[in-house]
């Protein structure tokens, strides 16, 4: 890794997207152990995965990771805490204002 | 010819879901979605942290009260609950009074996300993590989150909102937290949820009047899951005294600040959800602030002087701040921003710097929810 410069590769991934009434979730996983450090950044290749509503769609498909320059990294890792307003419930979206 | 058909909304299991009649094998459906749905992309952060100091976390000196926590959550008692019964009556979407409606969707859409959110979290730390106890706790989470985010996408169905789950294949960049940032802000997080669903239920059942959406009558259960979430982080903070005192006591401020006065700022923007729930935000703020600050007594030892003169001068001057900084983001001035964005940050060091107010904090963490 650099100090400056970004690296990127691309890995194998599993997505897992579920639109059933039980549970709303999306989650994607390397499937050759690729580790994802602050600051990286991942694009899942292709069309967006869309479940229809009751399903789960489960594929495999193909990432690129862009890794994150020495420096980005440290900068994720000071500031990227400062985002954790986003877990409640009351975090901002930009739609309203008074 | 008479076959059995199967759906995938029936299965049990990934497996059989994928393997249901109409199902169409894997697809990205362009369907998926009915047109006359409106759509709304729900983009959550994605976290890394320092995994193995979460994983060096020994959970040895609360054993006890971990494994009955674990258990309980186990047992999953809500299990049942999340299911529309004859109490769900039916919405009056289309005679909604638009700014109300505006807000609640507003209001459902920011919980769908939260609760999204908080599932993607828990699963990552679920998945890299190594510590048999901190694993099984991420999983019983995630299955939460991705429950409760699934009744609120339902109750979106109903207003023809669609939540579109599109963004794994958009570029997102990974965010980090410190493990002890994670413990602090999901710890106030999964309280305050409690404290603001619990308030609103309480208030609803002496005003059924105000009660115009059913999704208020689940409230309370839900609720109870946010307090089972809270009660693992007390106990994983417990763990390591460090965690609770000396510099990070500090931190600690910080962030019951940052929760309590945002809190503050976004309900003062749903003027109409309030006033439909006949709610002031400003008693609503404070009652919600007690109660997360008498359950944050378990674990934390300080609180925030809420009664304090310069608290509720602070946060309205936080609000205005924030008001006039929406507006000139609106009308694009740059300039227009240095203003309200310094008055924000001032009106913030004032709120932060009101003395908290210190406390013995109780051997034994665990609490029952009681309001």
């Amino acid at each position: 890794m650099g100090l400056f410069t970004r690296e990127t590769e691309t890995a194998p991934c599993q997505v897992e997207v579920s639109h059933k009434f039980d549970s709303l979730h999306a989650h994607m996983k390397f499937l050759n152990g690729a580790v994802i450090h602050p600051g990286d950044e991942v694009l899942v290749h292709g069309a967006p995965i869309m479940a229809p509503y009751g399903e789960v769609v489960i594929e495999d498909r193909m990432a690129t990771i862009t890794r994150a320059s020495k420096l980005e990294q440290l900068w994720t890792r000071m500031t990227g805490d400062f985002e954790f307003m986003e877990l409640c419930e009351f975090s901002f979206s930009e739609e309203v204002s008074v | 010819m008479n076959v059995q058909r199967t759906h995938s909304a029936d299965a049990a299991t990934v497996e059989e879901a994928l393997a249901a009649d109409n199902h169409q094998g894997v697809v990205d459906s362009e369907g998926a979605t009915a047109l006359a749905m409106q759509n709304t992309l729900l983009t959550p952060r994605f976290y890394t942290t320092d995994f193995d100091e979460m994983d060096a976390i020994d959970v040895t000196p609360v054993r006890a009260d971990w494994d009955k926590l674990i258990a309980q959550m186990k047992s999953d008692p809500n299990k049942g609950h999340f299911k529309k019964n004859e109490d769900w009556d039916s919405v009056d979407w289309e005679n909604m009074e638009p700014r109300l409606k505006a807000e609640f969707i507003d209001f459902l859409v920011s919980s769908c996300t939260a609760e999204f959110s908080g599932c993607v979290l828990y699963k990552e730390m679920k998945r890299r993590g190594n510590n048999e106890d901190i694993v099984t706790l991420f999983q019983l989470m995630a299955r939460d989150e991705a429950r409760h985010a699934g009744f609120i996408n339902d109750a979106l169905r109903e207003a023809g909102i669609a939540v579109n789950l599109g963004f794994l294949t958009q570029k997102k960049k990974y965010t980090y937290f410190r493990p002890k940032f994670i413990y602090y802000a999901t710890y106030l997080s999964e309280k305050i949820g409690y404290a603001r669903y619990i308030t609103i239920y309480r208030h609803l059942e002496k005003h059924p009047e105000h009660r115009f959406h059913p999704i208020f009558k689940w409230f309370r259960e839900w609720c109870n899951d946010e307090f089972s979430h809270g009660e693992a982080f007390a106990l994983l903070m417990k763990t390591d005294p460090k965690l609770t005192s000396g510099g990070n006591v500090l931190w600690i401020k910080f962030f019951l600040t940052a929760v309590y006065s945002t809190m503050y700022v976004r309900d003062h923007q749903r003027p109409a959800f309030h006033e439909a729930l006949g709610v002031d935000p400003d008693w609503y703020g404070q009652e919600v602030f007690r109660k997360t600050s008498a359950i944050s007594e378990q674990i934390f030892p300080i609180t925030l002087d809420i009664d304090h003169p310069r608290w509720m001068k602070g946060l309205k001057r936080l609000q205005k701040a924030n008001a006039d900084l929406a507006a000139a983001k609106q009308r694009g001035s740059l300039l227009g921003r240095i203003g309200p964005s310094a008055r924000a940050a001032m009106a913030f060091v004032s709120l932060f710097t009101i003395p908290a107010k210190k406390h013995a904090v109780p051997d034994t963490t665990r609490m029952e929810p009681a309001y």
